[in-house]
């Protein structure tokens, strides 16, 4: 008898319990979800048949399931309902239309939603989905940093569709990130730093006392990040940088230049102004900002080491961007005596200069702090290939749990992923005492664009399938004579080869053969002046010989080349297709004076087109006109999509363009 | 009476700490506060606008759309100020979307302004609109 009581007992407590869980089910939020989604979608409807199909689809679970993505499963749809319905447009959350991106709406069955967004694909209740239930997995990426997403899948440094990404990821390049942390596919990266092997010859203790101090107090345009040193620590590496044996080439280079006449300013403001130095550097705050200000130079380092630096930076130096100009002696004479007499720190003490009498304690104690604060990461000597890196590997931060991190002092902060980033660039040592990253001093928008580049570091490669690097042509860069002037004069470190070089130019070189005429090239490059009237950035007279400049400009015209531009675009085609009157109707009619110079009128936003007949080959002209997106695809010049006779028109037009020479003269300036 | 009362002023009690924990459940995903006041962040779509605007317009039109852009003044008529209120107002999306993508010459206006439907992507010229849009927003909270 107990026995069939408790059979039975048991028996109901067996069947509530089956009956639990489709109940629990019947009772997930996603269900009232979908119910309002269906009541709201009918309501926006534009037609019987769509209400129907909103009233009519059925309560259930949905999900992109991505098998050539490592099996993801996405179960956001679910309630984010609307993302692919263009019905949904501008309704409230969670049912809007996702914004339109290059991905959206069209890639949604092949990459999903937590591929971008981070957060668990298979959750389906708004907690767990989101991340913020206690026990769910990492959450999704705030909005902030939602570019964070492409970086996963695209490499390089300049992505069209994520402006933050693109600015996060240069800004970790120019900060040397890479010199301390290691980081999959960045092994090669070197800073620019300088050695630090002749500081005696070049200047004084107050000047590394205050650089150390702060460097970007010292100068705006430091790189160098703030090691927050204690006035002690800053004695003791001063001392040891003093204390260094400067080689005895740059020495005698140093000493040698202290002992020479002293030039002329006038001539040395010329020449400083011809030579575009803010092109690079900037004189109160005026210039491109990458290399250092110059307004108080000649108070930051000897006249001495001025000039020997001037004549050949790559000895002091062999990874500076800066070319060796091809000054004569009395010359670079003559650059020193103006940044001597006008670019100096009138406040400065007298003794600004003066080198530090050594400590030989001291020294050494500074030496172990070079050790023990990573210097040498960026200064070297540079351990070997494969050496080990002085900061901790970043390969997989952005896939790093909060609960995993050490928040240590910082209780103030809120404990996601991307607070602790960005606190760690804000203010590194809050954390613990006797933690070594320096500060960078972002402002939030830098910030956040470098906290999105470091939260595009993630565990896993994404799948080959999806892996996206830039299409840059490799570099083709010759050797002998050529590739030495090309290395002596820098070119790399303003103009893009291929999937080398600086952006400080807009002018990429691969193909610059088929752009330009060989004998304006020659002049050019002996004689330089700005092809963009409205760049600050402009091509500086090297002082190049014409033996030198004939050499560059013949490999340029045989190496350099689109082999898919016609020498004659002409060839084979209608003479009415030369039309030159037609071709400058058009280009009065299309408005291109709006942003070229031709003679004394015009905007100033591309090249002025007055000698372009001298500068052009007309096959260029003509490729460029059908499409002037073909090489480089941030190209400002819009395309008009020119039909052929058209553009053959104009390009006959320009053919005709040439000024006289006082013109020229007035151009070189 | 006395018992009335109290027990009126526990479930009152009781009430108001419902509702506040119901207020501070948290509506969406907290955005991340960093130490110090930031200002606020752009959606994306106005992001890529700004980015689009500042590599192709800007020279023109101007930081902020007044039409006082670097180049501005090489141009006769001089691009006319975007961020004008009564501008703003006047012109639908449409209208400016039409004038960004055929160009001035399209819509009967200068032919110095070009026409970026070829250059922009349909995407780019709606965040470019969006960007626009924001400047008017700007305009009058300044005003």
């Amino acid at each position: 008898m107990p026995i069939r009581r408790i059979f039975a007992v048991t028996s109901l407590l067996f069947l509530l319990v089956l009956a639990v869980s489709p109940a629990k089910n019947a009772f997930r939020s996603y269900r009232a979800f979908q119910r309002r989604f269906a009541t709201l979608g009918a309501s926006r409807a534009r037609s019987a048949k769509e209400i129907r199909a909103y009233k009519d689809s059925p309560v259930a679970i949905r999900q992109i399931w991505m098998r050539d993505f490592a099996d993801r499963v996405d179960r956001c749809e679910t309630c984010h309902l609307g993302v692919a319905d263009p019905v949904m447009a501008g309704a409230p959350a969670p049912f809007g239309l996702h914004t339109s991106t290059v991905h959206t709406p069209s890639g949604f069955d092949r990459i999903g939603c937590t591929s971008c967004h981070g957060g668990q694909g298979l959750a389906t209740s708004q907690e767990e989905a989101h991340g913020t239930a206690k026990e769910a997995g990492p959450p999704m990426t705030p909005a902030s940093y939602i570019e964070a997403g492409c970086g996963r899948c695209h490499s390089g440094e300049s992505l069209a569709g994520a402006p933050r990404l693109s600015r996060g990821r240069a800004l970790v390049a120019r900060a040397g990130c890479f010199a301390c942390h290691t980081v999959r596919g960045q092994e090669r990266f070197r800073s620019e730093a300088p050695p630090l092997n002749a500081i005696s010859a070049k200047t004084g203790g107050a000047v590394v006392r205050k650089w150390l101090k702060g460097p970007k107090a010292a100068d705006p345009n430091a790189t160098m990040p703030d090691f927050q040193l204690a006035d002690a620590d800053v004695e003791a590496l001063t001392n040891a940088l003093f204390a260094r044996p400067v080689p005895e080439t740059l020495a005698r280079a140093v000493r040698d230049a202290e002992a020479e006449p002293p030039g002329n300013v006038a001539n040395g403001k010329k020449i400083f102004s011809e030579s575009r130095c803010i092109s690079c550097h900037t004189v109160e705050g005026k210039g491109h900002g990458s290399a250092p200000e110059l307004s108080k130079v000649a108070s930051q380092a000897t006249r001495g080491w001025l000039l020997a630096f001037l004549r050949d930076p790559h000895a002091f130096n062999p990874r500076t961007p800066m070319p060796r100009y091809g000054f004569a002696a009395a010359e670079s004479r003559d650059v020193v005596a103006f940044l001597e007499d006008q670019m100096r720190d009138f406040d400065a003490p007298k003794d600004v200069l003066e080198p530090v009498h050594v400590s030989q304690p001291l020294a050494e104690k500074g030496e172990e702090l070079f050790r023990q604060y990573g210097c040498f990461s960026c200064h070297g000597p540079f351990a070997g290939p494969g050496g080990e890196k002085f900061g901790p590997s970043l390969d997989g931060v952005g896939d790093k749990r909060a609960a995993s991190l050490d928040f240590g002092k910082r209780t103030d902060l809120p404990r996601t992923l991307p607070a602790w980033v960005a606190a760690k660039l804000e203010a590194p040592r809050s954390f613990a005492p006797g933690l070594k990253m320096p500060a960078f001093g972002l402002s939030p928008e830098d910030s956040r664009a470098v906290v999105t580049a470091v939260l595009a570091l993630g565990a896993e490669p994404v799948p080959e399938a999806f892996r996206h690097a830039p299409a840059r042509p490799a570099a083709v860069l010759p050797g002998g004579e050529v590739g030495a002037l090309i290395d002596r004069y820098r070119c790399l470190s303003c103009h893009e080869i291929g999937d080398r070089g600086g952006d400080i130019s807009t002018a990429p070189l691969a193909f610059e053969g088929s752009k330009v005429k060989r004998d304006w090239l020659v002049d050019y490059l002996v004689l330089s002046f700005t092809i963009r009237p409205i760049l600050e950035e402009r091509m500086p007279i090297f002082r190049m010989s014409r033996e030198e400049a004939t050499k560059l400009a013949d490999a340029i015209e045989g190496f350099w080349l689109d082999p898919a531009i016609a020498d004659d675009p002409f060839a084979g085609r209608p003479a009415a297709d030369a039309d030159t009157g037609e071709g400058q109707r058009l280009f009065v009619a299309l408005g291109c004076r709006g942003c070229h110079i031709i003679g004394a009128s015009g905007g100033y936003y591309g090249p002025p087109l007055t000698d372009a007949s001298k500068r052009l080959k007309p096959g260029w002209i003509y490729t460029w006109l059908k499409g002037p997106q073909r090489w480089r695809a941030d190209v400002r010049c819009p395309d008009y999509g020119l039909r052929e006779t058209d553009a053959l028109r104009l390009t006959a037009y320009l053919g005709t363009l040439k000024s006289g020479p006082e013109a020229k003269k007035e151009g070189a300036k | 009476m006395k018992r009335a009362v109290v027990l009126l002023a526990a479930t009152a009690l009781l009430g108001t700490a419902c509702a506040r924990r119901k207020a501070a459940a948290p509506a969406a995903v907290p955005a991340p506060a960093a130490a110090t006041p930031v200002p606020p962040d752009p959606s994306y779509a106005v992001r890529m606008g700004e980015h689009v605007w500042g590599h192709y317009c800007q020279t023109c039109h101007g930081e902020t759309g007044a039409g006082d852009g670097f180049n501005a003044f090489n141009l006769d008529p001089h691009p006319r100020d975007l961020s004008d209120p009564e501008f703003q107002k006047k012109k639908s999306d449409a209208d400016l979307r039409e004038a960004v993508t055929r160009g001035g010459a399209g819509v009967g206006l200068s032919s110095l302004m070009p026409p970026w439907g070829r250059t922009l992507s349909p995407r780019e010229v709606e965040q470019v609109i969006l960007f626009i849009r924001s400047l008017k927003k700007s305009a009058a909270s300044t005003s």
